[in-house]
């Protein structure tokens, strides 16, 4: 149950990050995980809703972003999807570090990593913010 | 029914903080490992679900190497210190870390395990991590080495059950082979289950009982 650990981490982040500015409400907080990563979605969200309970970003949502693993073979120079063991015992296909191009073994480049990716918050005064970052799901206008 | 008023949204603010949340834990394990580096010495992380055989495996590792190079082992456990005390039997140093609720060790207290260690005359340091197969794999330790026990004891399908661990690590010991037949599971088959998930991984059977295959590891860990 590393989620908690995961999931701790967020809400010790954002809770900093709420703390330097003045922030009125944290709507949503948008985490990109790597299909390489071990998280588990359903876990991080039941921990996420645990640990902001008692916290200012309480009512915050939690949105994630699946990042697909990316891999490369040093064998062939093959660059892409990684091979995936169709038949194992999982619910989902498995991904390998077997190259699905010359079988040889690869390495993951994109996919293992567990990230905040952005937030969203209402504010009592302007804040200066990126250009384009607006990428959640909803927008709540 | 709880109304919530939206606020308008020219108030609501994006910002893009790109804040990696497995950083903090790889920094500190690329800490140890540069203290580990510094000192000469390789750490081996051994994983492994409970009653795999990882600490009767560390005590016959140990026990083969300690004449020839300094040895230590880190034992992660939660609780006890049942493990602990059965290497400290071989007179080496052994350090208990207790994750107490935690279920895996991290680079933080690997870090203060270090500390607590005198690192002159030390070449190899095994850390046993706690009985788990998944949660151990998002967090690298600082080793040179992430091995995974697997006994056939577990059953056949063990491999393709749990195959996330075996991704990162570089070597894979199959234990208790003297079990196989009586158990009715093929090493042969267990090995290439972790052979699809990773060619290049080396993998090599054990039994920790009649000594098979001990001074395999032994040499493969020297020579990471």
């Amino acid at each position: 149950m590393h989620e908690l650990s995961i999931a701790s981490a967020v809400v010790d982040n954002i809770l900093e990050f709420v703390a330097e500015r003045s922030i009125k409400r944290v709507i949503a907080v948008r985490l990109a995980v790597g299909e390489l990563s071990h998280v588990e979605e359903e876990q991080l969200r039941f921990c996420y809703m645990a640990i902001t309970q008692e916290t200012l970003i309480r009512d915050s949502a939690l949105e994630i972003d699946r990042i697909p693993a990316v891999v490369r073979c040093h064998h062939c120079d093959y660059s892409g999807r990684p091979k995936y063991w169709e038949d194992a015992l999982s619910a989902a296909p498995v991904p390998t570090l077997q190259c699905p191009n010359c079988g040889g073994a690869v390495e993951p480049v994109e996919g293992t990593d567990c990230a905040i990716k952005s937030v969203r918050f209402v504010s009592d005064e302007p804040v200066e913010t990126v250009p384009g970052s607006s990428d959640f799901a909803s927008d709540p206008s | 029914m709880i109304q919530q008023i939206e606020a308008s949204p020219d108030e609501i603010y994006d910002i893009e903080l790109e804040h990696s949340l497995l950083e903090a834990n790889a920094k500190l394990a690329q800490e140890n490992r540069a203290l580990l580096d510094h000192h000469g010495i390789t750490a081996i992380d051994v994983m492994g679900a409970i009653g795999s055989g990882k600490t009767t495996l560390i005590t016959r590792l140990v026990e083969g190497l300690k004449d020839q190079i300094g040895v230590a082992v880190f034992n992660g456990d939660a609780t006890t210190s049942n493990d602990a005390d059965l290497i400290a039997s071989q007179s080496v140093p052994v350090v208990q870390i207790a994750t107490v609720k935690g279920c895996h060790l991290d680079a933080n207290l690997v870090g203060k395990a270090l500390r607590k260690t005198k690192l002159d005359n030390l070449r190899l340091i095994f850390i046993e991590n706690i009985g788990n197969l998944i949660c151990p794999a998002e967090f690298p330790l600082g080793s040179k080495a992430r091995v995974v026990v697997v006994s056939v004891t577990e059953g056949p399908y063990m491999v393709r059950k749990h195959p996330h661990m075996f991704l990162g690590a570089q070597l894979v010991v199959i234990n208790k082979i003297d079990l196989a037949e009586a158990m009715g599971v093929s090493v042969s088959e267990l090995s290439e289950d972790v052979h699809r998930l990773k060619p290049d991984i080396t993998v090599i059977p054990t039994s920790c009982k009649t000594g098979a295959g001990i001074d395999q590891v032994n040499s493969a860990l020297l020579a990471v």
